[in-house]
């Protein structure tokens, strides 16, 4: 009974403050869409991630800040801001991962959503859910799009280490990419589109695969800073 | 002297009495006092949400600024809804009804409003069936829709300090409502795009607008709003000399002027005049039905937990006939017997009634919830409002109710004989 009361409270206290929590990103409707995705599927788990909610959120938080490249928007992009997982099954058998962010754009924000392999963690497919901007139609070219199939967030982090070592290297993937041909207008949503992706990986990488790719970014953090020292 | 249970010491006496009676079948009471709970909980959500609804629609209606909206003809419900949400799909009055209107003598304050609808670039996985996202835009004059809506104010803090209205004669500068602001994750001083298809053209057009302030919550319509200078956006739309409403504050507020008001302006072709009484008359109509829908489901469980509450106590009076008879050979005069039994009704009525108040007042939040998730109301704010009042009447009714279904069986149980009660029961 005690507990049954103490639920209760909790529901109606944790309700007002729903209004005013950070907002996240999530699919608009997870079962069709998932479906869609993975026609196989047979049922999906949504897993809520807050850093707050993290042992070592504090950490994890600075660590996305620094992997990113980039400063977080203080007001957008919080600590408290939640991050849903979305994991496909197959009976058993986890099948996939499913995960969105968002990023602001130069008119609006723009969700940037990733399927990706549970093992391996490579993209599957990318694809926008939210998107304004003049280069939208191009930015969802499937042409744009495909590129991205199969690369993980290693090859980030070894574009990050190739720029700084051997720049145009053929083995930086990412560096392969050609963007889309747009007017000059649509070129910072290109790239708050690329700053997504990242984002999204990373993020993932710390929530479902444990760091796996941390190696990586490690590589190429200390090729920066042999290179930063090099030239003092 | 015979004691009456008026004395207090009398009455605590019977009442441990009766709570040692209630208290030998502990499930069967504790069941019955459930059923009255969940009873009394259905009856006070269901009474909060009668008062809080109405209360929401009152205060939703204070916060439009205005009593009386002038709008182009068409159905009260989405006049109704226009006045509270927004509305799409709009019709539009001509431009000139805002000059002939505006000398009405009757009119303290109008203000003209143009709202258009905007299609947001929808994509999904399945671009096919890509869902779309609308927001509304309303053109505004800023000085008049000021003096109709003098709470509305600039969120400060970092991202959004320095917020202000549009400068005169600006095209690319836009504020935004609380909540649009958020869903588009703005902050002053950013780009806002928006794609708007003028009248009788065929594809939207982008526009590239500036921030220049982000409204403070308002609990209403305005914070899903993007607001622009009224004459820009009937550019934008191409319907350069329309207007979608007008809002009228009247000197005198009164059903013989609004009377008065609205004779005088039905003369117009395409126009129809709403007031406040209206649009919440229409609201209240729309919930009505539901409401009395759930009030006959509370009658009926009140109804199944007062035979419930009876059973009970008359299984409670014919498993002690014995003792009853016991009691009436040792003195007990029938109206003690009466009122014993009578005073253990009453118990598990209140009793009942406080924990379904409890549970009511607790689970308040989850009602509002469930409401909301189920069926849009047309207003914000909160449409659950359980008060004090509301409580007490609901104990009150409930114990009323008790005394009744008290009657029964404190009277089969006062009206044994002795004698024949000793040699049923032994």
């Amino acid at each position: 009974m005690k507990s049954v009361v103490v639920f209760m409270m909790f529901a109606v206290l944790a309700m007002p403050q729903q209004a005013f929590a950070a907002i996240g990103c999530t699919l608009s409707n997870p079962a069709e869409d998932l479906k869609y995705l993975y026609p196989e599927m047979t049922t999906y788990k949504e897993d809520l991630n807050e850093f707050p909610l993290l042992k070592d959120g504090t950490e994890l938080f600075r660590a996305l800040r620094e992997r990113l490249g980039s400063d977080l928007d203080p007001i957008y992009e919080t600590y408290e801001t939640p991050y849903t997982v979305y994991s496909v099954f197959k009976g058993q058998q986890k099948i996939g991962v499913v995960h969105g962010v968002n990023v602001p754009g130069k008119g609006g924000v723009i969700q940037v959503f990733l399927s990706m392999d549970p093992q391996t963690g490579e993209i599957r497919r990318f694809f926008f859910q939210r998107l304004e901007s003049p280069a939208a139609r191009q930015l969802r070219s499937k042409e744009f799009l495909s590129q991205f199939e199969g690369l993980t967030l290693g090859d980030f982090y070894k574009h990050d280490y190739y720029a700084t070592v051997d720049p145009g290297a053929k083995a930086d993937k990412v560096a392969a990419i050609t963007p889309p041909v747009f007017e000059v207008s649509g070129r910072p949503d290109y790239e708050a589109s690329l700053r997504g992706i990242r984002k999204n990986l990373i993020l993932v990488d710390f929530f479902v695969y444990g760091k796996k790719f941390e190696p990586y970014f490690e590589r190429a953090k200390q090729a920066t800073e042999k290179a930063k020292a090099r030239k003092e | 002297m015979e004691e009456t249970i008026q004395d207090p010491f009398v009455l605590r006496r019977y009442v441990v009495l009766a709570t040692k009676n209630l208290r030998r079948r502990p499930v069967r009471t504790g069941l019955t006092v459930a059923g009255v709970a969940l009873a009394v909980t259905v009856a006070v959500s269901l009474g909060g949400f009668m008062l809080g609804y109405r209360g929401a629609i009152d205060k939703s209606i204070k916060m439009l600024g205005y009593q009386v909206m002038i709008m182009a003809k068409g159905c009260p419900y989405e006049a109704a809804t226009m006045m509270l949400k927004g509305g799409t799909g709009l019709l539009y009055l001509p431009g000139d009804t805002y000059q002939q209107v505006k000398s009405d003598p009757d009119i303290e304050n109008i203000t003209p409003i143009f709202v258009g609808v905007v299609e947001k670039q929808a994509s999904s996985i399945r671009d096919e069936g890509a869902a779309s996202n609308f927001t509304i835009i309303s053109g505004i004059d800023v000085p008049s829709f000021l003096v109709m809506k003098p709470w509305l104010g600039f969120k400060q803090g970092p991202g959004y300090a320095n917020g202000r209205w549009f400068t005169p004669g600006s095209k690319d500068e836009v504020v935004l409502g609380f909540e649009a602001a958020e869903y588009e994750q703005r902050k002053v001083g950013d780009s806002f795009y928006a794609s708007i298809t003028p009248a009788g053209k065929p594809n939207p057009v982008m526009y590239q607008f500036t921030v220049v302030g982000v409204l403070e919550r308002t609990g209403t319509q305005d914070d899903g709003t993007v607001f622009l200078p009224i004459d820009a956006t009937r550019e934008y739309f191409n319907r350069p000399n329309q207007l979608t409403i007008l809002g009228i504050k009247l000197k005198e507020f009164s059903s013989f002027k609004m009377r008065e008001f609205e004779t005088r302006w039905l003369k117009l072709p395409e126009v129809q005049v709403v007031g406040l009484q209206q649009v919440k008359n229409t609201l209240v109509n729309l919930v009505a039905t539901a409401q009395t829908m759930i009030a006959a489901v509370a009658a009926i469980a009140v109804i199944v937990a007062l035979i419930g509450v009876i059973n009970t106590i008359l299984m409670s009076v014919y498993e002690r006939t014995a003792e009853i008879g016991i009691m009436k050979a040792l003195g007990a005069r029938r109206g003690s017997i009466f009122q014993l039994i009578w005073l253990e009704t009453l118990m598990v009525c209140f009793v009942g009634a406080l924990v379904g108040s409890a549970m009511a007042v607790i689970g308040a939040g989850l009602v509002e919830t469930a409401i909301k998730g189920l069926a849009d109301l047309g207003v914000s704010g909160s449409i659950v409002q359980i008060t004090p009042a509301l409580v007490g009447y609901t104990v009150l009714v409930a114990v009323v109710l008790g005394f009744f279904a008290g009657l029964y069986p404190a009277w089969c149980a006062a009206s044994m004989r002795p004698v024949e009660a000793i040699g049923k029961g032994g």
